[in-house]
């Protein structure tokens, strides 16, 4: 029952995200295509690297999708937001719409303004105000943990994920 | 790269003549590691992204011909490991002059909340000798830095970007694991096999400021340097990591790299980022080879309620 509950709101939200926040998307390699959210659910199709995908809603680890003629769950790491080629940045004008939830007006308000550069990193001068405003936010271990616990959050044990396959020169920053 | 072997063929020519390298051959010894060194340097530097950030910083610290050479100081800059207060007081120049770049935003409460989510994620990476410093700047710029010795800083811009605190602890994550990964410190001690040739090192009359300054260039300059692709791949999958271990949900990080991947392409709010940093979509490929089926049991927490939100 409760299932049937959350499904159905699941559901209502991709509608709703659908209607609202399609997306596009770009493969970042060859994938599968799921019913559910989930590798052990059936397969409804796959799609290939560099192919375009309308993002409808996200969901932990997952993204439903359109693509073609196949709507169902991928991977978030193997689409990126955004259509275009694989190596540009994206072109996106909705700024993730489905899979960010962020208001756009508040990105819209900020476009435009400058950002850092090279040069007044170089020129920049040591202040010592700064850094001493900085040492009166240090918190401490303990602190830490209780505001850990007042959101339920435990340290979970998760081992190290492994370095990709290299695809050329091996990283020597391992080694290193 | 040429030049930088030559100058540093020179030192060990230099060095065989000094008083110190009469036991056995230092010379010999010396350029063996060197040239270790350099071709490991070769081998961690193909990124014809910025081809010319070391051979400029090369460049900049060439010493006077004349100067005399630390052996002790050579030896460090070959053999050598940063104590803990080297690292802090590196981190502490490089952090006072990024912040004489930018200053902090002036809200506690903020400030407060970043250094509390900040501490938890950095507290599951394992380094206890480090008092974890972090800051939001003032700039609508879209970055986040981190320097030795624990000192992160996110600016206003990408905090904007944030939806919830599994995003944030991503982002934190990736900075941390720059400073437990010491990313820094290796660009740091490639260069100071240059800055060894003296400069750094005839220092007895010099305050230790000045010397750490030496080290690490003009200002702020190493954060618009930046680190090899692969260092920062490393720190989005450690980050990845840091962040599930503290309880989030392991997709913050790639979310917000989502979110930039759908920023249009001449934001000049993120020129500095993507200078510095592989593309998004890049990364984000990168994290699907790694991360694959890992953490599909995973049961993280987003924490949106109690995100604190900017103006």
């Amino acid at each position: 029952m409760k299932r049937t509950l959350i499904s159905a709101a699941t559901l209502l939200l991709c509608v709703s995200a659908a209607a609202a926040l399609a997306a596009p998307g770009t493969v970042l390699r060859d994938e599968k295509i799921y019913g559910q959210p989930s590798s052990s659910a059936a397969v409804a199709g796959s799609v290939a690297k560099g192919a375009s995908v309308n993002i409808l809603a996200k969901e932990g680890g997952w993204l439903r999708v359109t693509a073609g003629k196949t709507t169902g769950w991928i991977r978030l790491l193997s689409v990126r937001a955004g259509e275009g080629s694989l190596g540009g940045t994206g072109v996106g004008d909705v700024v993730g719409a489905a899979t960010t939830r962020s208001d756009p007006s508040r990105v819209v308000a900020v476009a435009g303004l400058r950002g850092l550069n090279d040069e007044e990193l170089k020129q920049a001068k040591f202040n010592a105000g700064e850094l001493a405003q900085l040492d009166t936010w240090v918190v401490t271990v303990s602190q830490a943990k209780t505001f850990a616990s007042q959101a339920s959050l435990a340290a979970v044990s998760v081992p190290a994920l492994p370095e990709p396959k290299p695809a050329k020169a091996p990283s020597s920053w391992e080694s290193n | 790269m040429k030049r930088k072997f030559t100058m540093m063929a020179l030192v060990v020519s230099l060095a065989c003549f000094s008083s110190v390298a009469s036991a056995f051959d230092l010379g010999k010894f010396l350029e063996d590691r060197i040239n270790q060194e350099t071709n490991k340097d070769k081998a961690a530097q193909p990124a014809p992204a910025q081809p010319s950030a070391t051979t400029q910083s090369a460049a900049a610290k060439v010493p006077p011909a004349n100067q005399k050479i630390d052996v002790q100081q050579l030896g460090f800059a070959l053999f050598g490991d940063y104590s803990i207060e080297e690292e802090n007081r590196i981190g502490r120049q490089i952090s006072g002059n990024l912040l004489g770049a930018v200053p902090l935003v002036r809200d506690d409460t903020l400030q407060r909340y970043v250094n509390l989510v900040g501490n938890w994620v950095a507290l599951q990476s394992g380094r206890k000798d480090i008092t974890w410093r972090f800051g939001v700047l003032d700039t609508e710029d879209i970055n986040a830095f981190a320097a030795p010795g624990g000192y992160i800083f996110v600016t206003k811009g990408l905090y904007r970007l944030l939806n919830n605190e599994a995003e944030l602890a991503g982002v934190l994550g990736h900075e941390i694991a720059h400073v437990t990964k010491k990313h820094h410190l290796k660009v740091l001690k490639q260069s100071s096999l240059i800055g060894a040739l003296g400069q750094v090192a005839s220092s007895k009359a010099q305050n230790s400021d000045q010397l750490v300054q030496n080290l690490i260039g003009n200002g702020a300059e190493i954060m618009a340097r930046g680190l090899d692709k692969n260092a920062e791949y490393e720190a989005d999958r450690v980050g990845m990591v840091f962040a599930a271990r503290a309880g989030y949900e392991p997709w913050g990080l790639p979310e917000v790299l989502q979110d930039m991947a759908a920023l249009p392409a001449k934001d000049a709010r993120t020129s500095l980022l993507f200078k510095t940093h592989p593309l998004p979509a890049d990364r984000l490929a990168m994290l699907g080879e790694s991360v694959d089926g890992r953490f599909d049991a995973l049961q993280g927490k987003d924490v949106a309620n109690r995100f604190y939100r900017i103006r």
